[in-house]
């Protein structure tokens, strides 16, 4: 009963009833603005959404009482509630606001289609003149997702023992190291890998490397948190058994746990190597090298029907690699 | 004849509330078959992760062979390790790997770390391990994977690791309580037969007093992680029982 009543939830409810009631009011001022009905001011906008946050957070009955203090709301039917009320105008005008903010417009996707007839004509209708020329940027590409995925899999496998709560021990060298790479991993992979190329293009300037690069710095922090959930979620009894026998720290992981992660890492691995062919394309479009600088070459010089051969090079690959990839994991798993 | 193991004020504290071991003072001479009894959740598991540091006792000495291993760490710890053998009851291999390298894996403690990616160039130390795996008569599976054996040929091939480590005391955390009565019977045969013959000290917690009875030359029982019998097999009567498990405790027999 206490723990209902507690501070903390209680000023949780307020914030969210708060933030809320921010967002429809804002959101409500930039319709009404652009219906050129009223005029926006800060100072309106701050006090509505403050009284209008205040008055439901009494009520007892708002999304924050509901979020944070649920047991204490009865069941009832969403439209005989305050909060039931709050998510259906969050929802509606959202929509709304997003339609308008993304300038949706059907007629024009329908009545400017003859626009790009031209061009799809010509996108299905490759020039394999250039068959050669093109299939050296493929194989371009798919060296550079190669050697990406085969630089990133010592590292991360590394990394991966560093990152994983249950090898780490629990004194302040371990949370330590352990909070260190799991927040550089985190920030690595969180910056796209289309970033990385633009950085690396200036570093090394344009071409494969730079490419192989970016998507070998993504991968590594990918894998490094796939690897270490892994290494999270193995059975913790080998390792017992492997520290009783007087092994060392490392005999421990060579053999409790590298044994239960391996078929799982090879797995993930493919999977990785699936995602890189695909972004390879896209990191060569801004500098990277490969197929995907061809693309953008050939799409500014306006030469539809290379985009066009390019295009299906691309889809080539990329259903192959998925059957491919499909079947290894398949077999992995099963193991 | 001398303590192989003596506990002093032994205490272990999980958390404020959580007393899961408390003052415990016990005496194992070299050559019991120690049996310890216990509700689950009475700290039987607690204490024999004591022993040998898997788990931090909050208090108290351990003494193993005239040493204090709560004194210890790094490579001194590790080696009391290698003669504190441990059995347990999900047997804990390492399931993909073979029957031969898990029994292999019970000497890592006498290996470097180099020696430990190859330990099957030593021939002698595989004829050893092959020789332990035949005496838990599963020779002929030295090359299968673990995950093939069923549990009872598992908690051997468990067994034939611990022997690798040439231990002088054996914790056996439940070794059967994941096997039906026949298995368990014989599992408990080669424990027995590796304290007779072997003369290893074991400290195995079971729940069964029929094998209590017919292996152990000496039952504890922990109730809430206290002491609160020590004695013969024999001497545990229905009443003893009682208060061990409870007032609505029946004995369950196995054979
Ligand atoms: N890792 C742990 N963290 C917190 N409490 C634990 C932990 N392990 C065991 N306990 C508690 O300690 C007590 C003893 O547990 P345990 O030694 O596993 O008993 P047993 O092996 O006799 O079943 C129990 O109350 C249990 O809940
Ligand atoms: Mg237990």
């Amino acid at each position: 009963m206490k723990k209902q009543y507690n501070t903390l939830s209680l000023i949780k409810a307020f914030i969210i009833d708060l933030l809320i009631w921010l967002y429809l009011v804002g959101t409500g001022f930039y319709l009404l603005e652009q219906l050129n009905v009223v005029e926006y001011k800060f100072s309106y906008f701050l006090i509505t959404s403050v009284v209008l946050g205040i008055i439901t957070f009494v009520t007892q009955n708002s999304l924050g009482h509901k979020g944070f203090r649920s047991k204490k709301i009865k069941k009832r039917r969403w439209y005989k509630t305050l909060w039931g009320w709050e998510i259906f105008i969050l929802i509606a005008i959202t929509f709304v606001v997003g339609w308008d903010i993304v300038e949706v417009n059907p007629i024009k996707l329908i009545a400017k289609f003859k626009n790009s007839k031209v061009i799809i004509s010509q996108l299905f209708n490759p020039n394999f003149d250039n068959l050669l020329k093109m299939l050296s940027a493929l194989s371009e590409t798919i060296y550079l997702a190669l050697l990406a995925t085969v630089f990133a899999i010592p590292l991360a496998f590394i990394f991966s023992f560093f990152a994983a709560r249950n090898l780490m021990p629990k004194n302040l060298l371990g949370n330590t190291v352990y909070i260190i790479v799991r927040t550089v991993a985190t920030i690595v992979r969180s910056i796209e890998a289309l970033v990385w190329a633009i950085i690396f293009c200036v570093w090394v300037g344009i071409g494969p490397f730079a490419g192989m690069l970016a998507l070998l710095f993504h991968s590594m922090a990918a894998l490094t948190k796939l690897y270490s959930e892994q290494i999270e979620n193995i059975d913790s009894g080998p390792i017992e058994a492997m520290k009783s026998t007087g092994a060392n720290t490392l005999q421990v992981w060579i053999y409790a746990v590298i044994p239960q992660i391996i078929s799982p890492y090879l797995a993930f691995t493919m999977y990785r190597w699936d995602i890189n062919v695909r972004m390879a394309t896209i990191v060569g479009f801004v500098g990277g090298g490969g197929i995907g600088l061809a693309l953008k070459q050939e799409q500014q010089l306006l030469h539809w029907r290379n985009v066009g051969l390019i295009m299906w090079l691309i889809a080539l690959v990329v259903w192959i690699m998925d059957m491919v990839s499909g079947k290894v994991r398949e077999k992995l798993v099963k193991h | 004849m001398e303590n192989i193991l003596t506990l002093e004020k032994l205490n272990k504290f999980y958390d404020e509330d959580t007393h899961a071991i408390n003052d415990v003072d016990l005496e194992v001479k070299e050559g019991d078959f120690l049996i310890l009894l216990g509700l689950s959740g009475s700290g039987k598991s607690t204490l024999l992760r004591c022993i040998n540091r898997l788990i931090e006792p909050t208090s108290g000495k351990i003494y193993f062979e005239g040493t204090n291993v709560c004194d210890l760490g790094g490579t001194p710890l590790r080696h009391a390790r290698r003669e504190i053998g441990m059995i347990f009851q999900q047997f804990n291999l390492i399931k993909n790997l073979t029957v031969l390298t898990n029994a292999l894996s019970g000497r890592l403690g006498y290996f470097s770390t180099i020696k430990s990616l190859f330990p099957r160039l030593d021939n002698e130390l595989v004829a050893q391990a092959k020789k332990n795996l035949k005496r838990v008569g599963l020779e002929e599976f030295a090359n299968q994977k673990v995950k093939n054996l069923s549990g009872g040929q598992q908690q051997r091939v468990a067994i034939a690791r611990v022997l690798m480590q040439n231990p002088k005391l054996i914790l056996a955390d439940e070794p059967v309580a994941s096997l039906d009565p026949a298995t368990a019977d014989s599992v408990m045969r080669y424990l027995g037969n590796l304290n007779k013959n072997d003369n290893i000290t074991i400290i195995c917690s079971l729940h069964f007093l029929s094998l209590a009875r017919k292996y152990g030359t000496r039952v504890v029982a922990l109730k809430g992680g206290k002491l609160m019998f020590d004695g013969e097999p024999t001497e545990i009567d229905e009443q003893k029982f009682k208060d061990i498990y409870g007032q609505d405790a029946e004995e369950v027999d196995i054979k």
